[in-house]
Formats: structure tokens, sequence, C-alpha cells
């Protein structure tokens, strides 16, 4: 009679193969810093700059963990739960930035930023956002701003001009009307509003007269209405078929579904390789975001990607010589020659980025990326991750169409309130 | 009924055509996903989800499937996966019947209690605890290594609950005839329980294999070194910050797939009636 | 005398179950253990640990969300778990006969439960698309007016992601009874016959009976899985609109993960135990009571 039985032996070995296979780390003859980073994969930025670093200190070794984007906040707050002593950590978004600090997580650098005299008016004020009580956790490398794509040869075939630099918010609306064509699936979309709340919201800041995180969110209406307008003209794809199809911003603007597209500046070097690779071919260009009226155009919304040292890092020097150079100048230009926007953006580091093969030639898109005033996202707050989900809900309910643009902003104010008025 | 006994009137021609128009309905309705992971895996990205929908693309690309060997290691990963997958198996079909027996066939102290408590953990999302485990865990030097997510998996209650109930349904006469016999209660289980067992156990094995092969916050969790990673974790490699390479991720999914079906077939065989036969003639 | 045998039986019972609740025991019982500790305090996972006694409990009925994310979770449950048990039961009850391609028809039917979860979302959103979906399709060519959102519809979007579950459980679960049919004596049946029995009462009366030990854990098993639900509903409706399906583990996640409070996390978690108890001892109790062995 057969008999089921595990075979002992292969068991041991398995058990002792796992254990010899187990990580283990090499003897460090230099300092080595350990990394956190996200989708190391897709950052070309990232190992130019380690490579340009480990050169001009070759005592200096930089290894990296890499962690999946959307996991990122979630996987970095449990490794630190458990006393992770990783030296530097890459900051993704302001919510991740708050609960850090919150949770006594990263070094303050202000003491180093002065010892070092390290210039912050390069950042353009960013880091005013991003202080707390007069004291600064990370220091930023990467800021994206929000602008306008659009699809030159769909205007052209519309016969409507281009969209300029200095465009208000009803202009583009209207522009987006005009520029709108067709029926059902060859329908051509003036613009496009990506699922996300920011792609709504933003606009609402831009004048700076409201902060995103308060206690009365009627000043959004007049954005909320145009949107839902367009929605209901068909100017744009609307809520729920993007979100139930899972339809992404960038694969209409390629198959020239879509004539505008206020996006992040993130997205310029997608656009660039997805025409070296052919699946991209229109004409295209960028011009600045849209501002309502009485507000310079130039004005913008963006986000910053940050450095921070770790707290239970036990190379906090180092690793702070580290994150000066790849926030500082130099990184500046090394993250402009892959096509990212820099958190220091000056005059050479503008022009490398106008300079790139691939980049829109035309004056308008050179000037685009020039801007007055960048308003961040998302401000720093204790609260922010519980107001952020609120927004988020939220705006899907008013989106859907499942309640009216006045509803669903007294229920942000409701809830808001709620949720700043606890402990 | 435990089995279809249909012969040929011209009813039970009609009831044996119904039954297989039905199935063939919910059969295409099931392998639908499947359908759509093969036509996205053979799309350019920017057409994967987009309408109107094809179901084979005019231009098949099928580079997508030596792009994600080269893309990410997932060779490496593959191989990470099988390991641990193999090892968390064999440790728990062991285990579990193990203690499953005692639950099922032997009497002690403690034993209702006990089942319950088991039974019960099971209801506790792993979110909850998953935090204070890795703080141990990383305590014990085991973040960052595969032992630590077989230690973790390896012993699971789901298993000692789905293996008791089959035990249960093994007639208690099998067993103290045995005992009568002289036989000790491990050799109750080798002998006896362990042959009878083969349905159950094929069943935690499909189980086990699927949920170590797919596991993805483990992984997650506790690896930080890329030659440890596993398959979703090499997916996830598709996922940059703002966009998701679909068409890659199904080709890999659908190889990564390869191994599952192949267990799931070969272990059909102790689905089929007669192999674990039970009854007991008068 | 007596007493001694016992003790020896124990002994060799404990030997049984030490290896697996050793491991159980120090990987998975402890860190549980602390997780219900913390209920009664407040702990962001990486300060000092606070005792607050009930407050954590005392806060969760005046939190909108808590009560909505356990409202959604126990219509969830009521729907998924009697659906998903009669498709598989009856499923595996077809596919154990002779039929022809059964092999075939198992595999397809298993296959929802290994895809990609995108993938089944994708589908399922695909078919119940609100403006382009056969589904809506279907309905408006029948006449209907008011055509329903699905997942994009406040109203609509728990039966669509109900539906998606029953449609990815029902291959698991068809497996359980599949094994579990193996060991129904064949001589039952035939016994049957003889005494005249037709295949829905040898049904009732053979294969539900005989069956009762995997129904228990296919109960247990759906019911605690659906209780658990996240990944699923995270990728069809993220949780939405709005919050139409947040479940429990939604609530527990945002608690630990965006509010970083690990001692409500657990409060809610218990509350989540608490009633999946009550329902696991319900059932062991009419397990005792229904259980026939042969």
């Amino acid at each position: 009679m057969k008999t089921f039985r595990p075979i002992p032996g292969a068991l041991v070995l398995a058990l002792v193969f796992s254990l010899v296979t187990a990580g283990t780390t090499a003897a460090a003859d230099k300092t080595v810093l350990k990394m956190v980073v996200w989708d190391a994969a897709n950052t070309a930025y990232l190992q130019p700059l380690i490579q340009a670093y480990q050169e001009k200190h070759p005592q200096v070794s930089v290894s990296i963990i890499d962690i999946p984007p959307n996991e990122y906040q979630d996987k970095l707050s449990i490794m630190l739960s458990g006393g992770e002593d990783a030296d530097i950590i890459s900051v993704k978004d302001i919510p991740g930035y708050a609960g850090m600090v919150n949770r006594k997580q990263l070094e303050p650098l202000m003491p180093l930023i002065k010892r070092d005299k390290v210039n912050l008016d390069a950042y353009s004020g960013v880091t005013n956002d991003i202080t707390v009580n007069n004291e600064l956790f990370a220091l930023p490398f990467r800021s994206d701003i929000w602008i306008l794509y659009y699809n030159k040869d769909l205007f052209d075939k519309a016969g409507v001009a281009y969209p300029t630099n200095d465009l208000t918010w009803d202009q583009y609306a209207t522009m987006a009307q005009k520029v709108s064509s067709g029926f059902g699936t060859d329908r051509v979309y003036g613009s496009h509003y990506h699922t996300w709340r920011s792609t709504v919201e933003l606009p609402t800041v831009q004048d700076g007269k409201h902060p995103i995180i308060t206690t009365d969110y009627g000043f959004m209406k007049p954005y909320y209405d145009m949107v839902v307008k367009m929605q209901n003209d068909k100017t744009v794809m609307d809520f729920a078929s993007l979100k139930v199809g899972n339809i992404h911003y960038s694969g209409v603007f390629y198959n020239n579904q879509v004539a505008m597209l206020p996006m992040g500046s993130w997205f310029i070097s997608t656009v660039i390789a997805k025409h070296k690779t052919g699946e991209a071919t229109m004409n295209w260009g960028i011009v600045k975001y849209p501002h309502p009226v009485g507000v310079k155009a130039g004005t913008t919304a963006g986000t910053i990607t940050s450095m921070a040292v770790n707290k239970a890092s036990k190379q906090k020097d180092a690793a702070w010589d580290f994150v000066k150079f790849f926030c500082g100048p130099e990184g500046a230009k090394i993250l402009a020659s892959v096509g990212n926007l820099p958190a220091i953006r000056d005059k050479d580091v503008m022009k490398i980025l106008a300079d790139r093969p691939g980049f829109p030639t035309d004056a308008n898109s050179r000037e685009a990326l020039n801007t007055t005033t960048v308003r961040l996202e998302l401000p720093m707050h204790e609260k922010v991750g519980i107001i952020e989900r609120i927004l988020n809900e939220e705006h899907e309910l008013i989106m859907t169409g499942s309640v009216t643009v006045d509803q669903g902003l007294a229920e942000m104010t409701r809830r808001v309130k709620e949720a700043l008025g606890q402990k | 009924m435990g089995q279809l006994r249909l012969n040929r009137r011209p009813g039970a021609i009609l009831g044996k055509t119904l039954v297989y128009l039905f199935l063939i309905l919910v059969a295409a309705g099931m392998i639908l996903p499947f359908l759509w992971m093969v036509s996205a895996s053979l799309k350019l990205e920017k057409d994967v989800f987009r309408y109107p929908f094809e179901w084979w693309p005019k231009v098949p690309i099928w580079k997508n499937y030596t792009e994600i060997w080269t893309k990410v290691p997932f060779l490496t990963f593959t191989f990470n996966t099988a390991k641990l997958t193999l090892i968390i198996t064999v440790l728990q079909l062991f285990t579990s019947s193990f203690a499953a027996y005692a639950f099922a066939k032997l009497d002690f102290r403690g034993k209702n209690l006990l089942f319950l408590g088991y039974v019960s953990t099971i209801a506790i999302p792993w979110q909850v605890y998953m935090v204070p485990q890795f703080i141990m865990m990383r305590h014990l030097g085991l973040s960052d290594t595969h032992l630590a997510l077989i230690l973790l998996q390896a012993f699971s209650a789901f298993g000692v609950f789905l293996m008791r109930q089959f035990y249960v349904s093994v007639p208690d006469e099998l067993v103290q005839a045995a005992r009568v016999d002289g036989m000790n209660e491990y050799g109750i289980w080798a002998k006896i329980m362990v042959p009878l067992s083969k349905p159950p156990m094929a069943t935690l094995t499909i189980f086990t294999f699927v949920f170590v092969w797919n596991d993805f916050m483990g992984p997650l969790i506790y690896i930080n070194t890329q030659d440890l990673k596993t398959i979703q974790l090499g997916l996830r490699m598709f996922i940059s910050q703002y966009s998701a390479e679909y068409a890659l991720i199904m080709a890999a999914s659908l190889v990564s797939l390869i191994p599952v079906f192949v267990v799931f077939f070969s272990l059909q065989r102790f689905f089929v009636e007669g192999v674990a036969s039970t009854g007991i003639k008068n | 005398m007596r007493n001694r045998h016992l003790l020896k039986n124990d002994l060799i019972a404990y030997s049984f179950l030490l290896p697996n609740f050793l491991g159980f025991l120090i990987f998975t019982l402890v860190p549980i253990g602390f997780s219900f500790v913390l209920a009664l305090m407040e702990w962001d996972g990486a300060n000092e640990i606070k005792f607050v006694g009930w407050d954590n409990f005392l806060a969760l009925p005046g939190d909108e969300t808590f009560r909505i994310s356990l409202v959604n979770t126990l219509y969830y449950v009521v729907g998924v778990v009697p659906l998903t048990l009669v498709c598989s039961l009856g499923l595996a009850v077809l596919l154990n006969g002779k039929l022809r391609g059964r092999n075939v028809f198992r595999s397809i039917l298993f296959f929802p439960y290994v895809a990609s979860l995108v993938a089944v979302a994708v589908i399922w959103n695909m078919i119940f698309h609100p403006t382009m979906g056969p589904v809506n399709f279907l309905l408006y060519s029948l006449g209907v007016q008011k055509l329903p959102g699905w997942s994009a519809s406040v109203d609509w979007a728990m039966p669509t992601v109900i539906l998606a579950s029953i449609w990815k459980g029902t291959g698991y679960f068809m497996i359980i009874y599949l094994a579990a049919l193996q060991g129904v004596p064949k001589y039952l049946y035939e016994a049957a016959e003889i005494d005249g029995a037709n295949a829905w009462k040898k049904f009732r009366k053979i294969t539900v009976p005989m069956l009762t030990p995997a129904t228990f854990f296919v109960v247990m098993m759906l019911t605690i899985n659906s209780f658990k639900v996240f990944d699923l509903i995270y990728v069809m409706t993220g949780g939405g609109p709005g919050r139409a399906t947040n479940v429990l583990v939604y609530a527990i996640y945002n608690a630990a993960f965006i509010q970083f409070q690990f001692g409500y996390s657990s409060a809610i978690a218990i509350v989540l135990f608490v009633i999946v108890l009550a329902v696991t001892l319900v059932q062991f109790r009419m397990e005792r009571k229904w259980v026939s062995y042969v």
C-alpha cells in the first residue's frame, strides 16, 4: 500500500538551503549607505546620480532598497516600525512626509543646513511648504508642476488656434468645446480629466486664497461646475467610464482621442519615449497651466519629491552629505539631463530640459516650464492623510453624478470639519 | 446525488444536453478573464484598455513575452517562488494532517476549545497583526529572508481545519479496529488516515500552492533584497509611479500561471471517484 | 489507573498537535495576542505605547466610516455566502458524474480563483460597464429605462462586487466539495436506488447529510473570507464610489496605515473577530448535531 509521506531528508536539506541563502550583507571596508527608493528600474536619474556621487567620494558606496511605488509608504512605515536603519529615505508625497514627521522618524535637518550653509532660496520657496515649526525634515530634489499638454494635429484638424501660455480657465473651457468633434468611439474630446481629484481641484488653490485643507469647500464650486458641465457636454470623457474601464490618460493622449490634457510635467519624458518607440506619432506641445482671472500666468500647482535622513541611521553625516549632493545644483543638472524637473530650476537647468531631443521645439513649449508661483498640491498638515481620503471619496461621488456638486462640497466641509475637530 | 446517472431515455438525453449547455455557459463566463489576459498580453500598452475593445489584436505583440524575461530578473523570481512554494506546501501538508488527526479521532482535554480557538484565528485579517509580527521577526533577525516567510506560512490553522473536516468523515470503526489490532496512533495516522486522505491532501496542496505562488503581501513586507524577490514582486516592477504596463504584467502573469495549472491538472486524479473508497460492506 | 491512561492519551494527542501548534503559536498567535492587547492602547507604530483602556471601543459607534463599513460588510457577507455555497455545491455535483470533458470544465471553473485580480476586475467591469457593457445593452433592449451604473453607482456597486466575488469563489469551494464527494460511499446510492429514490431524493437524503463536514468548512471559510474581504474590492472599486463599498478591513487598514492609530485599528479588528466567533460558535454547535458519521 502506497503511503504519502514527506521525505524527511529532503525537508531538512530544503530548510538548511534556505537558511544558507538567506540574505547576508558583505563585510564593509568602505562606507555603505542604504537608500530606500521606489520603482528603481524606471527612475532614469537614480543610477547616474549615484555613480556621479561615488566617483567624487570613492570611499562611499550606495546600495538601494527598491519598493513598488503603490505600496511604498506602507512598506516603508512597516520597515521603520521594525527599526529599519537604512540611511537615506526618499519621501514620495506629503502624506508620507507628514506621517513620518509625526512619528518622529526623520532627522531634523535645519542644524545641518545652517552648519553647511545650504542655500534654501534655490528651491523657489518650496521648502517653506514642508517646514514644520521652523524645522525641516527633508530636502526637495524633484518638483513636478502641472502644465497643459495638447495635440497639435487635432487642433489643426478642427481649425482652432493652439493654446497659449496665458490662458484663463474660461478660455480653456471654450477652446475645449470648440475642438471637440465626432460621435461614439470616434469622438475627439476637447480635454481630459484623469480620475485623480487633483485634476479638478488644483485650479481651486491657484489664487492662493484658500488652502486645500480648510473648513469650507464652497470655493471649489465654480471649478467643479465647469468640469461637470464639460462631462455632460461630452467635452471630456466621463469619470465613471474612466474608472470602470481603468483608462489611463497616456493611452487616450497617444490614441488621438483627446486634444488637451492638464497633467504633471513627469509625463513629458514618457511622451518623448513613446515617440521614440513609434507608439505615439502625434505632434504635440505644452503650455503653462491655465489660470483664474486675475492670477498671473505661470502660477501653477506642483508636487515635490524629497530626500530625508533616517533618524535611526547610524551614519547620519555620510547620509546628509549624499542628500546634499542629490538635492543640490549638481544633482539638479543630472535630473534635468534625463528629462525630470528638478526642484532647483535655474537657467542652466531649464536650458538642458528644453534642449532635450524629442522635446517640442516651438517657443511656447520652451517657455511653458517657467513658473512664477508653484503651490503645493497637498500642503503639509498633521491630518493630511485622513483629509485626502475624505476629499477623494467625495470627489468620486460628485464626478459619478451620485451627488450634486453642492451636496458633495457640503459633505466635504462637514467631514473635514469633523476630522479636524477630532484629537 | 453523488453521481449523475443518466441513461438513454429521451427525457434523459434532453436533461443531459441541458446540463452540458449550462456548463458550457458557465465555463464561458469563467474563462473570460483568461481570454482577456491573453488578449492584453499581446497588445501595445496604450491599446490594452482602449475602447472599442479588440479581442484579438490586429498586430499581436509577441515580443512582450520575451521582454518580461529581460526587463526584470523573472527567472530568479520564478526560482525563488518555486522554492518557497515547495517548502511551505510540504510542511503544511505534514503538520496539518498530523494535527488534524488529533482533532478528528483522538479525545483529549481541551480539544473543542483549542479547535475553536484555531478556527477563530483565521477570522483575523493579517493587516491587524502584520506590524507586530514583522517587528517580532525582525528582532529574531529574520527580516529579509526566505526563512521568515516559511515560518510564517507553514503552520496555518487553515490547513488543520481543512484536514480535520475530512478526517471526521473517515469511519471511526476503521480506527477502532486498528487500535484493537494493537496499532499505535502514529501508525494509524501513517497507514490508515494518510492513504485515505488523498483528496483532501490534494486539495490542501492546490490551495497552499496557489496561495504561496500568488502571495504578494508576505514577500512585500519581508523581502528587500532584489535576489530574494518573488514573482508577484516582480510583476509590481512593471508598475511605475504614474502608470502600469498591463500588457507585460498580463504576459508575465500568464507565464507564471503555467505551473499552477500543471499542479492542478496532475492532482485531478485524486478527485476521481473510487480512489478513496470508504465503504464497509457488512 | 484510569487517570494515568487518560494522561497518556492526552500526551499522545498533544504530540500530534505539536509541530503545527508550535510554529503557529510563536509566529502567528503571539503577534495576534499582542494586537489584541493593543486595542486597549494608543500606538502610532513608532513611539511609546500608551494605555487608554476602553477609549478605542467607545469611539467606534461615533465613527461614521466605521458604521458604514460594518453595514457594508454585513451586506456583502449575506450576499456572498449562501449564493457561493449553492453554486459551488451544485457545480461540484454536476462535475462529479461521468461527463465528457469533466476535467476541462473543472479547470476552467477553477480559473477565476487563480486569475489575476486585475483581470477579474477588468472583465467584470467590462461586462457591467454602465454605457458600453453587454449587460446594460441587454437591459436597454428589454426596455429598462433607468440603467444601473453598476460599479460606478452608489446603489449598485456592492451588488456588482458581490456578484464578482461569487463568480470568483465558486471554483475554489467547488474543489472542496469535489474532494468531499469522493468520500460518499457508493453503496448508499445503490441502496437508495433499489428503494426507488430519484435523483433529487438521493441528493437530499444522502449527499447533503454526508457532506455536512465539508459544508461546515465551506460556510465557515466563506463567512470568514467575506468578513476579511479587501483585495477584490480594492481593485474593483477602491472602496467607492465614495464609501459605498468600504468594508471593515478598509477601516482597519486606514486606521493603521493612514492615521497611524494601531490601537484603534485593533479595536475594529476585535469587533470583526467577535462577530465571526459568534458565527463560528453557532456553526460548531450545529455541526455536532448534524454531522453524520458513517
